[in-house]
């Protein structure tokens, strides 16, 4: 298995599109950035405008702080789109041009072979929340500096500085189980339709629709607790006035056995399938 | 030695392989003929081990890891690595040997050069050919599978690809099993042929009685070949300095006998066959 993993790493750091998925994460990011740097003030000023009547303010709103609260907000859509196609990549690639048939004819157990991706695909994902989180913690307290965290979810929430910071630090943590989830997901299509444009439509699509009926409710506490798609947003936990970690145990742990099963899918086709 | 008895396949309705049978033996070359669409694909991706069967049995003999090596269609490496890197993935994905020296020899082996440190995208046709029949030999199998492995390749390509299956068949006793639709070729190094059609095996025994059963004619070339008047008894139809005739393996030694009397020198006679015949003898 130890021999499969070290393959499985090797290859997607030999291939290019790897390193243009980080390109493109820090491309998100350096956006982010940019837009916070020239009107960034400006949209702090209309979000604010009604309070900075009855308010005194002190120090600057737009910090470090706020600037990785917006690289954070990324984790809805791009960087699990990004996560996604890079991950189906890892099999579809290996369907199309068929060295998945080459590999198949050394003897290579089939279901090893894919939990090594399921496992290097979670790995990589992490390791792409840990890059995104160093790199916004870094360049947005460098450029920014630091400051108090105002979050506007139901109503405008306010954080100090150091309460923001560890909320910032915990919500990337969770946040990469919501990523691993959407990673493995990606996968698992990548076992049923071997197509890398197939899997990149489906995979975009789950996403969508997740991110939709995030909202929905769904008229049962149990299932509006137990959904997968109720469940993709616990790190947003973090910027509720008090942490409820109960609630953030109960979500990470449902969704840490949603992805279980989805891999168990994945593993249990892939052995059944034939490869040709 | 290879063997499989009965194998049915289906893909929805259309029927791939009906009780399909052939077996190979040890340091024997056996090939695989019929055109495209036949099914000598799918019955190698079923001895592969790649696709199952609905129905029958396949025997591989030998022992270690690996029984049987092969290649399907085209060789599919990853592109992005270099051979040496190609072998080494590849060598230790299966626990074989994947140091610098087996590499090497991986590399010796099939007339690859050790110093191209380049991607194998760059590689030409039978560069690749060579590489994924090194990747097939990892491990030491017992039989190797090339499926329609001259396409593509120049005919140099195709004399070094004979060459390098001659010499694994003689020097390491392997049993080899090709899958052409490119009947010269393969007559040219296979002692036993099966022919396939429509999924089923409808010919096999050695080359040689296939081939005599199914030529209907002679392409013989020499210069002056026109001037034989007699060869028109023969149905001759001259172009150049070559002439097809109709006849059948026994006339042909008298006719290139009376060639020679007439001093006309005779530089290549290739056989024609009746693909009717070959493809579907029961029809005929």
């Amino acid at each position: 298995m130890m021999r499969l993993l070290y393959i499985e790493t090797y290859k997607l750091f030999r291939q290019s599109r790897t390193y243009y998925a980080i390109l493109g994460l820090l491309f998100i990011e350096a956006i982010v950035l940019l837009s916070a740097y020239y009107q960034g003030t400006e949209i702090i000023d209309i979000v604010l405008a009604n309070l900075k009547d009855t308010f005194y303010f002190q120090g600057n709103l737009i910090n470090g702080s706020l600037i990785i609260y917006f690289i954070l907000n990324s984790f809805w859509f791009h960087v699990p789109l990004l996560c996604m196609i890079i991950v189906s990549g890892m099999l579809t690639t290996e369907y199309e041009e068929k060295t998945l048939q080459t590999v198949f004819m050394q003897p290579v157990v089939k279901w090893k072979y894919l939990l090594a991706k399921y496992i290097v695909a979670s790995l990589f994902t992490v390791l792409l929340v840990l890059m995104l989180a160093l790199t916004s913690f870094v360049l947005s307290y460098g450029i920014f500096g630091k400051g108090d965290l105002v979050v506007y979810t139901n109503g405008l929430t306010f954080f100090e500085h150091d309460d923001a910071f560890y909320r910032l630090v915990y919500a990337f943590l969770f946040g990469s189980l919501s990523l691993v989830f959407f990673s493995v997901v990606s996968l698992t299509f990548a076992v049923l339709f071997k197509e890398s444009f197939k899997t990149w439509i489906v995979a975009a699509l789950f996403l969508i629709v997740s991110t939709l009926l995030l909202k929905v409710d769904l008229g049962n506490e149990v299932w509006n607790q137990i959904a997968f798609f109720k469940l993709n947003n616990t790190w947003q936990y973090f910027f509720n006035g008090n942490i409820d970690w109960k609630a953030i145990t109960i979500n990470s742990v449902l969704l840490g056995f949603y992805t279980l099963v989805t891999m168990l899918v994945g593993l249990f086709i892939f052995q059944k399938k034939d490869i040709g | 030695m290879i063997s499989c008895q009965h194998i049915d396949k289906k893909y929805d309705t259309v029927r791939a392989l009906h009780d399909v049978s052939m077996s190979c033996d040890k340091g024997e070359i056996c090939g695989l003929v019929g055109a495209n669409g036949a099914g000598k694909t799918t019955l190698f991706k079923i001895l592969l081990g790649l696709v199952t069967a609905d129905s029958g049995t396949v025997e591989i003999s030998g022992d270690g890891a690996k029984k049987i090596g092969g290649i399907i269609e085209k060789p599919a490496l990853y592109h992005y690595l270099s051979a040496q890197e190609n072998l080494r993935l590849f060598s230790k994905m299966q626990g074989a040997n994947a140091s610098k020296q087996a590499v090497k020899v991986a590399l010796k082996q099939v007339g690859l050069p050790l110093d191209r440190t380049d991607p194998v995208r760059n590689f030409s046709m039978g560069m690749k050919q060579r590489l994924g029949i090194a990747v097939a030999l990892l491990n030491n199998p017992s039989c190797l599978l090339l499926d329609e492995p001259f396409s593509g390749l120049d005919p140099l390509g195709i004399e070094a690809l004979n060459q390098l299956i001659f010499d694994l068949a003689q020097q390491n006793q392997m049993t080899i099993l090709i899958s052409s639709h490119i009947i010269d070729v393969l007559s040219t190094v296979c002692t036993n042929l099966s022919i396939i059609h429509d999924g089923e095996i409808v010919q096999t025994g050695a080359t040689s009685a296939i081939l005599d059963a199914c030529t209907k004619g002679y392409t013989l070339c020499g210069s002056g070949i026109k001037n034989a008047s007699f060869l028109s008894e023969y149905h001759a139809l001259t172009n150049g300095d070559c002439t097809t005739i109709t006849a059948s393996a026994n006339e042909i030694s008298e006719i290139i006998f009376k060639l020679s009397q007439q001093q006309i020198g005779i530089t290549s006679c290739k056989p024609v066959l009746d693909l009717q015949q070959l493809f579907n003898p029961k029809q005929k």
